[in-house]
């Protein structure tokens, strides 16, 4: 089946026009640095970012694509293995040429790429695409060079646009109403399953399309966060979570920790270090600072106490990480040199394990701007008490 | 996303039964001469090692190595930090980090004098993991295998029909109230978010679409722990006529899924209702495994031509695409048992009166 229109269809807005013509630019200047004569994103239904980043529609194939020629005017051909998934794409406009494609079969695809005919093919997600649908590529195209393009789209994303700004901006929205549902329902009794059906909810009335979220509770002797168990909220438990809701595409994250009842003086410490910390990677932030210098500015808070220890491998994972399409883009650790460049946008959470109140979740998202760091969202940063009686 | 409860309940399935699943992979693997078996799982497809061990690849990639004897060892690029809890919630000894999947496959494997390696569903493996395995094992043969596994799910368990039945109770209420008249796309997911999660899901999918005239989908797909439901139900059809008439097309393709039916017998029980759709719409009528349902059947082989199984639970679907593009959705999860079809989403007013569906 193929759904498109005759020609280019005029976009509704001149802005989305803007912003697609201004993605299109940068990614075939890419392109061309890089040598490539197309490029083909590869969207497994874990990883969409990059087929999102071109089509801007909301896609639930279990795996889809769009091809991107160098020199073509035009926008591109998309491909997906579920049917519901052309309409959406030539609905939304910026591809108005969509086929659906079986993995066992994929003619579509193959026929669009023999057209393209190109020397150097650039694959992103090559790393994740099936076997079986790279082989046929490979036999489609003998003579072809086929290369990685990940790092390619992964670079491009880094810098978001006004448009894109503006829809995180729209995402912080249900970020901060996430939260308050989150520490609205605590109360001893509930599981932590509990919690999060009521979190989901919450969010995915408001427009959520979906959410990604760890969550943990107890004393200090909890060390890390996972998916919810069936454990029950005490009074005196610390609860601690990142969630990250994705609205029209754009991930972005909250990480906060909330007491069940009143906080003890441990938790109260816990907090206040975690909080510098925090406070001291927003204040390295300005265009141009690495991820490595971002890191380090809050591990150093913790080194500064005799607690560097708890900001190794074996503790924790990363001072915070990228946000935008995808929701974990480049990690803020130490020995990652990225540069992150105003509009930049990643949150930064030193969450780690330390013995004073056991694992401790807090982080803001924030926006490189010309001169420092613009936190996205309005939640307080502050240890939350909930279920006070 | 998988955000929900991930528990392991030896009162759900007994040890012997995760036992005895690992088993009916090694007998295949002694037949075939395989020495270890690689199963691989991201994020959104992990149904095969969930089966197995009960492990939830809650995010990234892993593999689950089973040699041909002795306890499968599960190898994942996620850190070490997440071990305890993995074996908390799996049956799962041993597990493995590491940074890519061909060291740690080539460090599980070791130097010794090589033997032969089966890939199960070899095809879905991600072609540059699959070269760095074979780069990796010099001197072993890697050998593409079917996927064996999710042929073995397809059919639940005694075990596991008890855990659908139950997860097909809430889904079945869910549905009803998240269809229910006059509520807004976000109320009505909402509802499926609150209820399912809160009864245990470890995932919920639910979308709504709307035709011109105003009648909405509301397709819920949940994932009760490795377990796959779908329904689909129409909600505030007004006094528009094509939605009872898709009504009686799934009713009637429910009722027809009996073992042995392929799509086109499904078809043509549905054909009759379905010839009362407004003109220029057009239906696609299909079954699919619920073991494939991680993928939407999306990377199964096509079962187009393919007789249903006896025993096994399938979601049976009929989506119809309107003139204008838009598209109506219903569909139910059907157990295809030897005395007839049990429609395990079924709800009393879903079928007409005489229609036999339990």
């Amino acid at each position: 089946m193929t759904a498109n229109h005759d020609g280019p269809r005029a976009l509704d807005d001149t802005a989305d026009a803007a912003e697609q013509n201004l993605r299109l630019g940068r990614v075939r200047a890419a392109m061309a640095a890089a040598g490539l004569d197309a490029l083909l994103a590869f969207a497994p239904a874990w990883r969409r970012e990059n087929v999102r980043y071109f089509t801007d529609a909301r896609l639930s194939g279990t795996a889809s694509f769009v091809l991107l020629t160098v020199d073509g005017p035009e926008r591109g051909s998309a491909f997906s293995t579920r049917r519901a998934d052309l309409d959406a794409i030539v609905g939304r406009g910026w591809v108005t040429d969509a086929h659906q494609l079986s993995v066992h079969a994929p003619s579509a695809l193959t026929e669009g790429l023999l057209a393209a005919g190109p020397k150097r093919l650039g694959i992103a997600h090559y790393e994740l695409l099936p076997g079986l649908l790279l082989s046929r590529l490979g036999k489609t195209l003998p003579g072809t060079e086929i290369v990685s393009a990940t790092r390619l789209m992964d670079d491009i994303r880094l810098v978001k646009s006004d448009w894109e700004i503006a829809r995180m901006r729209h995402a912080a929205n249900v970020v901060d109403a996430g939260w308050k549902a989150f520490v609205d329902v605590l109360r001893p009794g509930l599981p932590e399953h509990g919690i999060v059906a009521a979190v989901e909810a919450a969010i995915k009335e408001l427009g959520a399309e979906d959410n990604f979220m760890l969550i943990a509770s107890g004393g200090d002797e909890v060390r890390g966060m996972t998916a919810p168990s069936p454990r029950v909220l005490q009074r005196g438990d610390m609860v601690r979570t990142e969630l990250t809701p994705q609205l029209n595409g754009y991930w972005l994250q909250i990480c906060r920790s909330a007491v069940v009842g009143r906080a003890s003086d441990a938790q109260r410490r816990s907090f206040d270090l975690f909080n510098e910390a925090v406070e001291a990677g927003i204040a390295a932030v300005h265009p141009g600072v690495t991820a490595h210098e971002v890191a380090r500015a809050q591990n150093d808070v913790f080194r500064a106490r005799g607690l560097g220890e708890y900001c190794t491998s074996q503790y924790t994972r990363v001072r915070g990480h990228g946000h935008g399409l995808h929701i974990d883009e480049t990690p803020i650790i130490e020995g990652n040199e990225t540069e992150l460049p105003e509009n930049a946008v990643f949150i930064i959470h030193p969450n780690t394990y330390t013995p004073i109140a056991g694992y401790h979740v807090l982080g803001d998202p924030v926006r490189v701007t010309q001169d420092g760091a613009e936190v996205l969202i309005t939640t307080e940063r502050k240890l939350f008490e909930g279920a006070v009686r | 996303m998988k955000r929900g409860l991930v528990v392991l309940d030896p009162t759900e399935i007994p040890a012997d039964e995760w036992r005895g699943r690992v088993a009916a992979v090694q007998r295949e693997l002694a037949a075939s001469g395989i020495d270890v078996a690689l199963v691989y799982g991201d994020v959104s497809r992990s149904d095969d090692i969930a089966y197995l061990t009960n492990l939830c690849v809650y995010w990234n990639e892993g593999v689950l190595a089973v040699p041909a004897q002795g306890d499968p060892v599960f190898l994942t690029k996620l850190s070490p930090r997440v071990h305890p809890w993995m074996r908390l919630v799996s049956t799962v000894a041993e597990i493995r980090s590491g940074r890519s999947f061909a060291e740690l496959v080539g460090k599980f494997l070791g130097p010794g004098d090589g033997g032969t390696v089966g890939l199960i569903d070899a095809g879905l493996w991600p072609g540059a993991v699959v070269a760095e395995i074979h780069r990796a094992l010099a001197g072993w043969e890697v050998r593409p295998l079917t996927g064996l596994v999710r042929t073995l799910r397809q059919v639940p368990s005694p075990t596991e029909l008890t855990l659908l039945r139950r997860a097909a109770a809430s889904l079945t209420e869910t549905a009803a109230v998240a269809a229910a008249p006059g509520l807004s796309d976000g109320e009505r997911i909402a509802v499926a978010e609150r209820e399912l999660r809160g009864d245990g899901y470890l995932d919920v999918m639910a979308r709504t679409s709307r035709t011109a005239d105003g009648v909405t989908s509301v397709q819920i797909t949940g994932q009760y722990r490795y377990l796959w439901l779908h329904a689909s139900r129409l909600a505030d059809p007004g006094s528009t006529a094509w939605p009872h008439a898709l009504r009686r097309a799934i009713a009637t393709a429910v009722a027809a899924t009996a073992p042995g039916v392929t799509t086109a017998d499904l078809d043509a029980a549905a054909q009759p209702a379905l010839a009362e759709l407004p003109a220029g719409a057009t239906a696609d009528v299909r079954w699919v495994y619920h073991a494939d349902m991680a993928t939407n059947g999306e990377y199964a082989d096509d079962p187009a031509g393919q007789p249903v199984p006896e025993g096994a639970v399938v979601i049976v679907e009929i989506d119809v695409r309107m003139a204008d593009g838009t598209h109506a959705t219903v569909a139910e999860t059907v157990l295809a048992a030897g005395d007839g079809p049990v429609c395990l989403t079924g709800r009393p007013n879903l079928a007409a009166p005489g229609d036999p569906v339990r």
